[in-house]
């Protein structure tokens, strides 16, 4: 009998434990959700308000070049190394740097695509979405104005 | 002429100059295909299509892409790779240098060449075109498109074959060569004819697929060789034969899994010499490559798998016998990073020329003189990557290698034999530069 009762309570603190860990991971999603601190950013010219995610992973892959409307993309990136851009590929994109690169390099030298156009830094992301037709990129929420869309990702 | 954000030609490197002065070269393939009138090259509706897309400006549309790579080859018992590599003092015979240009003519159209030179070993050429083509994507919706390709086109099989000679998008400093093997490379790399292309995209994942119609390029002692098996022995050449090619693949999550099934049925057929008094026929091969690919990316590490049955036809050559027989190749690979920077790689590798005999016994016990260990090659593989810049990397590995299956026959004359003095056990030490942008 005691026996049976340490096995019941040790698998309800195991029960209680694994619970705990889901309401975590969760609670963590949603801590990171929230503390999102950028939006993707489109030129002011650019007519769609919103877009799947995989949508948006073909056009940072390079692989979608036209607007709904039928006008061309242009697509600008933050170098590998950094932070936004890392965060960026593995919250809206969901794949690593890494990914992106690999992809990238596939279509540039297989002559099946181009690179997309890297920017130097957060200032020139926001200089040339802004003065590009159809550009599309990411921002930190602070340095985003009126002068440019924000994109939602559903 | 081309976009300055992410095409910076560095002026630091001397040998920048040489690049620069080849894109003199492939800039005519550009701007002819740009003087043709749309409506020449596409009927009338998609013309019409194509006319309401607004034109980019030329700068922005414009790509030129490169890179240089110098590798050093150390090897044991007599066995070569990529030069003569097995003398004290190694070989520095490994060299790859490309340069590509494209053009986003329309959203919807590209064109794009690359010259490629390449050195290693006796069965290199010195500059080719790597591809040149025109890409017209037809169709361009929310979740589905489709394409077409026309000209000479990378071959689309397994994860690595159409940038094998790219350096950076290289696991290690040579592929796998089960699969990607190097003496039959120029039938391997690319194709002319044309492609049909798609992607459809679902909440579970994408999926891609290309299909073409090409005839192989067949030029290149090394192709001869491989096929015909000795160098100059027959004086006739291949001809190529109308061939298919196509992959399919499926991402999932962004690419966290990808798998794919790739092939082809390449056909060569043989020009024997008019004047050659032995009896060699207008024979033909047939080549049915079949590669299963698996891939799982994580952040810090990465797991692949390939696998090939190879078919091999020989039929008609008189001198040569008729063949039919299947090869089988597959390897393992785990590449962790231990920082964005810094890679590590670890392979096992394996070949058989004939999987029926994969100790190569039989093959042995009918061919006189022939060594069971050039039937197959078995090959650990551990090496390490330092990216030092986005654009240059430094890497070296160590191969351990049971057989000597995919040694490349001009490099090593009589590998598959008893007397050519090749060892069965041997090591391969590989040390690469890599730079590009």
């Amino acid at each position: 009998m005691i026996t049976a009762t340490k096995k019941m309570v040790r698998n309800g603190c195991r029960l209680v434990l694994l619970m705990a860990l889901l309401f975590g991971m969760l609670s963590a999603t949603g801590i990171a959700r929230a503390h999102e601190h950028y939006e993707v950013v489109t030129n002011a010219s650019v007519t769609t308000r919103s877009l799947s995610s995989n949508s948006l992973r073909a056009i940072f892959g390079m692989r979608q070049q036209i607007w709904q409307d039928g006008t061309a993309i242009k697509v600008f990136v933050l170098a590998d190394d950094v932070p936004l851009h890392n965060s960026f590929c593995k919250e809206k994109l969901g794949a690593f740097p890494y990914q992106m690169r690999q992809a990238w390099d596939r279509l540039v030298f297989s002559g099946t695509g181009q690179a997309p156009t890297k920017v130097s830094s957060s200032e020139e992301m926001f200089d040339r979405v802004a003065s590009t037709p159809g550009a599309i990129g990411y921002l930190e929420k602070t340095k985003i104005s009126e002068r440019i869309n924000v994109l939602q990702v559903k | 002429m081309y976009s300055k954000s992410n095409n910076r030609v560095s002026r630091r490197h001397a040998w920048a100059a040489r690049l620069i002065a080849m894109s003199a070269i492939l800039w005519s393939f550009p701007a002819q295909s740009q003087a043709l009138p749309d409506s020449q090259k596409l009927p009338s509706f998609l013309s019409a299509t194509v006319a309401r897309m607004s034109a980019l400006k030329l700068p922005d549309a414009v790509q030129v892409h490169g890179f240089a790579t110098q590798g050093y080859m150390n090897s044991t018992d007599n066995n070569n790779v990529f030069g003569y590599s097995s003398r004290d003092s190694g070989s520095w015979g490994f060299r790859e240098v490309g340069l590509n240009a494209s053009v986003q003519l329309r959203p919807n159209l590209l064109i794009s060449a690359q010259g490629l030179h390449r050195h290693a070993g006796q069965g290199s050429q010195d500059i080719r075109l790597d591809y040149g083509l025109i890409d017209y994507k037809a169709y361009s919706g929310e979740n589905t498109q489709f394409g077409i390709r026309l000209g000479r086109i990378k071959n689309p099989l397994g994860f690595y074959n159409e940038t094998r000679d790219v350096a950076f998008t290289r696991p290690s400093i040579m592929l796998p060569q089960s699969i990607y093997l190097d003496r039959t490379r120029n039938l391997a790399l690319a194709s002319d004819g044309g492609h049909v292309y798609g992607e459809t995209r679902t909440s579970k994942g994408d999926f891609f697929y290309q299909f073409g119609v090409v005839m192989p390029i067949v030029n290149g002692p090394q192709t001869e060789a491989a096929v015909l098996g000795g160098a100059a022995v027959y004086p006739g050449h291949l001809t190529s034969k109308v061939s298919v090619i196509g992959r399919g693949m499926y991402e999932y999550d962004g690419g966290r899994v990808r798998l794919s099934v790739s092939g082809t049925r390449l056909q060569l057929g043989y020009d024997p010499a008019a004047a050659f008094p032995r009896d060699m026929h207008a024979g033909s091969v047939l080549f049915t490559p079949v590669i299963f690919s698996a891939q799982y990316n994580a952040e810090r590490w990465s797991l692949t798998s390939e696998y090939a049955i190879r078919h091999l036809e020989y039929t008609n050559f008189g001198q040569i016998p008729n063949m039919n027989f299947t090869g089988e190749s597959y390897y393992f690979q785990g590449i962790y990073r231990f920082t964005p920077s810094w890679e590590g790689v670890i392979r096992y590798d394996a070949m058989y020329t004939d999987r029926n005999d994969r100790s190569g016994k039989d093959y042995a016990a009918s061919h006189s003189g022939s060594a069971t260990y050039g039937r197959y090659a078995k090959d650990v593989t551990t090496g390490v990557r330092w990216n030092v810049t986005p654009s240059f990397m430094l890497a070296a590995e160590h191969h351990y290698v049971n057989g000597t299956a995919w040694l490349a026959p001009l490099d090593n004359p009589g590998a598959s034999t008893l007397t050519g003095g090749h060892g069965q056990h041997w090591h391969l030490f590989a040390v690469q530069g890599s730079f590009r942008f």
